[in-house]
This record gives C-alpha cells, structure tokens and sequence, in this order.
C-alpha cells in the first residue's frame, strides 16, 4: 500500500491539490491499480524495443513557412486580457 | 409513411437526392425526436440547431441544383472532444464547460465539406476517461435499450444517439475501446481506425499515442462511407498516412482467427454464446475457423494503464485556469502556483485526478524505468503477436465487451472492474491495428458486439467482412 505521503508527493508533482476525502480514496484506488500494473513484472522484456510510437519510422517534416493570424478568437476565451496579451497573476515575488 | 429518424446514411441520400422530403424537414425530425426523447436519455451535452437549420438551408439549394456530395442534408452527432468551429466544446469536463472551439477539427472540415448536418454534441466520460458514461462532469447517459443501465463509454453520448434515432450516424474517439464498447452496448456499428488513418487535429487530446477518431453509426456500411470522408492525411497530423490496403474478399477464402485468451475467464456465458452464434455462422458459410493465440492478452490492460495515463497526464498539464477557463477568482489565490492549484482542484473529476496522478507517477524518476519504459516494451511484444496471429489467420474475431451493459453505479467504486470492461478491445489500440464492432445479437433485450480486427490499414477488409456479415446474418 502507497504511504500518504508518497500520495501527498504526486501529487505535489502532478500540481493537483487534494482534501483529506481525496487523498485517503486516492491512497486506496491508486495502490490497487499499482498493485494490477505491476503484473508486467512477470514479463522478462530487457532486450526488447520499445514501442513509443505506431507511426512511420522516420521523422515528417514541413517548411517553415510563417503564416500572419488573428489572434483575436484566442484571446476571447481567456478570462483576463491587457492590450491584447494574456494577462497572469505576478509569478515573482520581489519581497 | 417512413420514419425518417431511423434512415441509414445510404437510404438517407437516396431519399434526399429523390425529394421524397427535404434537408431542412430531415433536420427538424431529428430536433423533434430529440426534444421528446432526449430529456430521459440525455445523450447530448448541447444542441447546434442554429448551425444546423443553417446547413440544412443551404442543402437543400444544392439539392435543387442536382450537385449533392456525399453527405449533403445528413444529420449527425459529434462527440463533444471535437472541435466545432464557434460552438462549445467541453470534452465532459467542468474545466472547458464556457469554451468555444477557435478552429475547426480536420474530420469536422471534411464532414462539413461532404454536406453533413450538425445536430449537436455528445456527453462523454471526462477527457474521455470512462467506460460508461458517468464520469461526465455533467450527467450520465443512459443506454436507450435499457434505462437502467450504461450506454458503455467513452463514447456513450453518440452511441446512444445513434441507438435512440436522434442522429442517422455519430463521430466518437477510442483510445482503449471507447467507440467499439458503447457501439456494442447500445446495439450500433463502431469503427476504430488503424493508428494514422484518421486526423486527430481538432479532438482534445487524451492519450496521443492511441487517440483515434472513427464512425458509429447503423451498420458497418454507413461506418464504410464516414469513413471514407474523414480518412487520410492531413499536414496538421503528422502521424496520418495514406497507405490503405485492398485486398479481394471471397468468404469462402477467409481465415478467421479466434484468439483462445479471448474466451477465457471473465466473460459473460451469454455474450460467449451469442459471439459463438456469429462464428459458426462464418464457418457455415466457408470460412475457415482456427484457434490462435494472442498470449500477452492478461498484460494488455496493465500496459495500457501505465502508457494512457503517462501521456494524459501530459496532455492534461496544459489545464492551469488561466488560458481557457478560470474555476476561481484569481483574487483568492496568493499566488500563482497556488492559482493553478485551486483551478486544477475544481476543474477535474476524480477519475480524471487519478489518472493524472498514475501517469505522473509513473514518468516520474526512480519509476520511469519500472513502469513507463517496461510498458512500452511490453507494448512491442504485444504488437508482434498480432503480426504473428495475422500470418495465420485474415481477420480476428472475439466479443467486443466481457459483459452485458451494467447497471448505472455498479462499478462505480471499482476503478479495476469498470477498467475490465476494455479487456478485449485495448489491445488493438497498444497495437495501432483497424477493428470494428458490430451487433450480433442479444441477451433479454440487451445488445451484445461482435469485434473483427484487422492487419494495420485494411479497413476496407473489416469492411468487406463486416458487410457480409450484416446482409446475411439473422439475429
């Protein structure tokens, strides 16, 4: 079983925030999926390729042909504009 | 006097190219069956009837002027992780519940340049994570064969609108089986096209390494032209091609494999009995039958839950509240970490957290190599296995679904029993191969799926045998 901890850290790194509800249910669904997954260990698969990809296997490219765009449909589904940028809570604080 | 709500896209077109009634008369039956219907339903998360009167107007012209395409004047339901140009696209989630889609999705362009209708967009498992519907951040659907039970997911919205007659066919996603399960749930044709053969610019990315976009629809022939008109590349989806393969079909030539670890443990007598009906009906016309084996079956499940959840919560990362809806006010939030937490903690369902968490959990370091990487190549041997099975045999054939449609909260608190639903059909997507599921019976009014699969690219062979299958077989 999955400590709380180890609960609170993921999810930490996942930039969720959870209430104690959350993370108790979580702790208990999350370990008994970790424990189902964990059946790939019966596989020896050290010298076998990985498979990341079904697509061709070698690399599509395009020109880079720049193209002028309204951004103005974009910015109308952002909540908070300022003459035409995003605007953001301050990400530095300076005290 | 015909009922024009239960027209297939072929008879659809007949009519309309005939006048036996117009584009704009098809269109207002559809809102008409789906204002009394669907209110006890509820298949669709919102209507595009201003859209559609609007299309069906101007179908009606081209219909006068003898120069229909394919699809002029035929209604259909889209998924609501589709993006229609100026209408609400929420993929099931709170988190986009006031966003309007800026552009348009590739098989949207080409449904619309072919003439279809858009009638409006279909409820979903959040993000696409479900296998029945309620995990919608919205309301569940459910199955119009049986009120009380699931219409499978996560496509549930547009299988139950093509199951209840409120659209002639219906766009949905699957990643791990979410066409093929609620197609077969709810009675209807799914296809999932092989890996690349259809654009997935426009569809709200879930798990990009094995979103597809297909067709539900009435029978495997109207699948046959959705298809064809969404089908091929596209510049704005690299992974697309257009290397489709047709070989000639003859029944009596065709080597049909069933995979052993198919009928095994966990599947529903009734289901089996009904899958086995539709076999012995191959092997009477000719066909040849032969049990092969797919033997990393048992690990399909555990490999797909460590790579969809790894890139979901990738592709998931982008929902921070501040580009495409905000949860909260930023004024509460000290700062802006602590914005985007307060945004992600109201925009989510807990599916949706769970699968974020396994998937950051998974990539993470220390685990990435335990879990992440020993996935992927799990995910190789069992696509060597496909290939293996398909130089024996032309076609695999299996159910589609261990179980019948279950009951609405049945598996609600068990994450890994609600999972196993997809047993069958997340091996295709691992693999990138083609397969469709078709009705082939019942058991007490509840629909049972047949599922073919097929090498990669060879649609038209799933097609092929599909057809023959619905024009000669009694259920």
């Amino acid at each position: 079983m999955i400590s709380e901890k180890e609960v609170r850290d993921i999810a930490k790194l996942s930039y969720l925030k959870l209430d104690e509800a959350e993370i108790k249910k979580m702790q208990e669904d999350f370990s008994s999926i970790l424990d189902y997954v964990n059946k790939l260990s019966e596989i020896d698969a050290a010298k076998i390729l990985e498979t990341a990809n079904l697509s061709q296997e070698k690399n599509v490219f395009r020109k880079d042909e720049p193209e002028r765009k309204s951004n103005a449909d974009i910015l109308k589904l952002m909540p908070h504009t300022r003459n035409g940028y995003l605007e953001v809570k301050k990400t530095l604080d300076n005290d | 006097m015909i009922d024009l709500n239960k027209l297939t896209v072929k008879k659809a077109r007949k009519a309309l190219d005939r006048q036996d009634f117009s584009a704009k008369e098809l269109a207002e039956s559809f809102f008409k069956k789906i204002k009394n219907e669907d209110p006890k339903i509820r298949a669709y998360l919102s209507l595009t009837e201003e859209l559609a009167m609007k299309q069906a107007a101007g179908a009606d012209k081209m219909i006068a002027s003898g120069k229909t395409k394919l699809l002029t004047g035929i209604p259909c339901a889209i998924k609501d992780n589709l993006m229609i140009k100026g209408e609400r696209c929420t993929a099931g989630s709170k988190f986009l519940e006031k966003y309007t889609a800026p552009y348009e999705a590739t098989v949207i362009e080409k449904l619309r340049n072919e003439g279809a209708i858009f009638l409006g967009k279909t409820n979903m498992d959040e993000f696409a994570m479900g296998s029945s519907c309620e995990k919608s951040a919205y309301f569940p659907t459910k199955n119009p064969q049986d009120l009380d039970r699931v219409p499978g997911g996560s496509s549930g919205g547009s299988a139950a609108a093509v199951a209840a007659d409120m659209c002639v066919f219906a766009l949905g996603s699957d990643t791990g089986g979410s066409i093929r399960q609620p197609a077969s749930f709810c009675g209807v044709a799914g296809l999932k096209p092989t890996y690349g053969a259809v654009s997935r610019y426009g569809l709200i990315a879930f798990a990009s390494s094995l979103d597809q976009i297909g067709p539900l629809a009435k029978n495997s022939e109207d699948c046959r032209i959705i298809f064809d008109a969404i089908k091929g590349r596209d510049k704005m989806d690299s992974t697309t091609v257009d290397t489709f393969v047709n070989k000639d079909f003859d029944i009596k030539k065709l080597r049909i494999g069933l995979p052993k670890e198919y009928f095994g443990k966990g599947l529903d007598p009734n289901v089996e009995k009904s899958v086995r009906e539709a076999i012995k009906f191959f092997e009477k016309s000719g066909a040849e039958i032969k049990e092969i084996s797919l033997p990393r079956t048992d690990y399909a499940l555990p490999c797909y839950y460590i790579i969809a959840p790894s890139e979901a919560s990738a592709n998931l990362a982008r929902f921070d509240g501040i580009r495409y809806n905000e949860m909260v006010k930023p004024e509460l939030a000290d700062n802006v970490i602590a914005f985007y937490l307060q945004n992600r903690q109201a925009g989510f369902g807990a599916e949706v957290k769970k699968r974020i968490m396994l998937g950051t959990y998974t990539l993470s370091a220390g685990y990435y190599d335990a879990y992440y990487k020993k996935a992927l190549k799990v995910r190789t041997l069992i696509k060597n296995d496909f290939e293996k099975a398909f130089q024996e045999a032309d076609v695999i054939m299996g159910p589609t679904s261990p179980c019948l449609p279950f009951k609405i909260g049945e598996k609600m608190d068990n994450p890994l029993e609600m999972y196993l639903a997809d047993v069958y059909t997340v091996s295709v997507n691992l693999a990138g191969l083609p397969g469709i599921s078709l009705s082939c019976g019942a058991h007490q009014n509840l629909p049972i799926g047949l599922q073919i699969i097929a090498p990669q690219f060879e649609e038209s062979t799933l097609f092929n045998v599909s057809d023959y299958f619905e024009k000669n077989y009694k259920i």
